[in-house]
């Protein structure tokens, strides 16, 4: 499970966390409801090393995730779909998904087979696999940066943001494939403003305002508080 | 006219493999290495010393100080680049013509080099005919051998893993790290790879031309001027730049004054940054 311990994130004198607590069980789909400069992306960015923290910890089945490297972050099981996908644009679709699988590079037979559950997780991408990643469109770009993360094989998957400037169609089928994916047994955490779509697929949830947690509960709780309403559902 | 072709490709090709790492480590590293061009000369050095003090033939010299720069570039991405990549740009530009003075006051020490010129003999001395144009054989060992180092590189970089993370790096470096790539050993990589071709060239070009303590600097503004030229960071940007600027020196040189000849080159710089101000290749990001 990935546990978080009075985790501290600051930007120099700017505290971006204050003492997080949250914890994701196995299997599940929690997703984490945030305005934008709520500190989702500085939790996210802390958890797979990019960032790190001022105090406090935060683990992976026992696994520090605060080393600082980004790689043990990854071999040890913890994908990122970060906000904004951060794909390799020149390169060609496919270039972009096995340098996903890049702490899988001693098992290429593996790689070949996560390549094939990628493309038919979402098969749009078949006809564009010599492509450049930088040439397609918005939601394809989210979907190669979603494989790319599955590449790694995560046993937790991270997604920030993942529907952001996404049409409405594209969504669902983003968040369908996310769904999936969490039937093979993937853990995913999901970070979203867009909490509609979001709860919808997600066990449970925390509601972060100004890098504090202020609210955690199941789906029904959450779908039903009035504050989540009023703040991110735009009831 | 065709000798002077060949002449034009022989310089061209020293010229891309010396820009070629130069446009990989800014791709890389997104800062401009001014100790390249002490790279360059260290390599032409190296070479020189390998051939008279070791007394070993001119391919085994070549492949020594080759590795022997490559080992330098990756220490000196350790020492200097690595520490410095969270300040800002000026502090590692500063340290890099640092590194560049510090290199060419070194050879120039009458207890290692010295400041006088060296000449490193010609292995395959005479000329060849081919089909009634005379060029010299280390012209043609030139242009054959810079073919064949660029085409490795092409290889390694588009059809290898390893290759392939140089680019991911250069293309989006967060990106690269979430996917588990170590930035830090990519650097250095890249870094060797940028030292042991400018010593590979300036050990093809030596026995043409003298080597000098103070030849880095003159091929350091050359290079950067490719690279502007291409687009910094990009590689088919600095193959075509350095053809470019080889061929307009030669043929500037030929038609209106050998004298001119670097002027005419700088020159054309000039024109084509007033009309594509990212250079040539670089997309508009
Ligand atoms: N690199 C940074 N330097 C300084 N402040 C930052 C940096 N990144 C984010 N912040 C600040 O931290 C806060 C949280 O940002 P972020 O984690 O990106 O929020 P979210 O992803 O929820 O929109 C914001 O106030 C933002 O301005
Ligand atoms: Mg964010």
């Amino acid at each position: 499970m990935l546990e978080i311990r009075d985790l501290t994130v600051r930007y120099g004198a700017f505290t971006a966390l204050h003492a997080l607590n949250l914890s994701v069980q196995r299997g599940e789909i929690v997703v984490l409801l945030g305005a934008n400069g709520a500190g989702k992306s500085t939790l996210f960015r802390t958890l797979s090393g990019l960032q790190r923290p001022a105090g406090g910890s935060a683990t992976w089945n026992g696994t520090s995730l605060t080393t600082g490297r980004p790689e043990l972050n990854v071999a040890s099981g913890v994908a990122q779909c970060p906000e904004g996908r951060l794909l390799f644009p020149e390169l060609s679709v496919e270039k972009n998904l096995r340098l996903g699988a890049f702490v899988h590079r001693r098992d290429p037979a593996g790689t070949a087979r996560e390549l094939e559950r990628a493309y038919d997780l979402f098969p749009a991408l078949i006809e564009k696999r010599h492509a450049p990643a930088g040439s397609l469109s918005g939601g394809q770009q989210q979907m190669v940066a979603i494989a790319r993360a599955l590449m790694a094989r995560p046993q937790l998957l991270l997604l920030d943001e993942p529907s952001l400037g996404l049409a409405p169609l594209v969504v669902e089928q983003v968040f369908s494939a996310v769904q999936r994916v969490n039937e093979t047994g993937v853990t995913v955490l999901l970070a979203e403003q867009n909490a509609f779509a979001a709860l919808s697929i997600a066990h449970r949830g925390y509601v972060l305002e100004g890098g504090r947690l202020t609210l955690e509960g199941t789906q029904q709780d959450l779908m039903t508080d009035d504050r989540v309403r009023s703040a991110y559902l735009g009831v | 006219m065709l000798q002077q072709l060949f002449n034009a490709l022989a310089l061209g090709g020293v010229y891309a493999l010396v820009a070629l790492g130069l446009t990989l480590v800014y791709g890389v590293m997104r800062v401009p290495n001014f100790a390249h061009g002490g790279l360059y000369m260290l390599g032409a050095y190296l070479t020189y010393a390998a051939l008279t003090g070791l007394k070993v033939g001119y391919v085994p010299a070549l492949i020594l100080s080759a590795l022997g720069v490559a080992l330098l570039a990756a220490l000196m991405e350790r020492v200097i680049f690595h520490p410095l990549r969270n300040a800002p740009h000026v502090h590692p530009m500063i340290a890099a013509i640092g590194v560049l003075f510090f290199l060419e006051a070194l050879i120039s020490h009458p207890k290692v080099f010295g400041p006088d010129f060296k000449q490193i003999t010609e292995p395959l001395p005479g000329i060849v005919n081919l089909g009634g144009v005379t060029l010299t054989w280390q012209r043609l060992l030139i242009i054959a051998a810079s073919v064949l180092v660029m085409l490795g590189l092409n290889y390694f970089l588009k059809r290898t893993l390893t290759g392939a993370t140089i680019e991911a790096m250069s293309q989006n470096r967060e990106g690269a790290r979430l996917v588990g790539i170590n930035t830090n050993r990519v650097g250095m990589l890249t870094f060797a790879i940028s030292g042991a071709l400018a010593a590979v060239a300036a050990s093809l070009i030596a026995p043409i031309n003298a080597v000098t303590p103070s030849m880095g600097e003159v091929m350091n503004l050359k290079v950067f001027a490719i690279i502007i030229l291409g687009g910094m960071g990009s590689v088919p940007g600095a193959i075509v730049g350095a053809f470019l600027l080889a061929f307009t020196e030669v043929f500037g040189g030929f038609y209106i004054s050998l004298d001119f000849a670097d002027v005419i080159g700088f020159a054309m710089l000039v024109v084509v940054l007033a009309l594509r101000p990212q250079g040539l290749f670089r997309k508009g990001t």
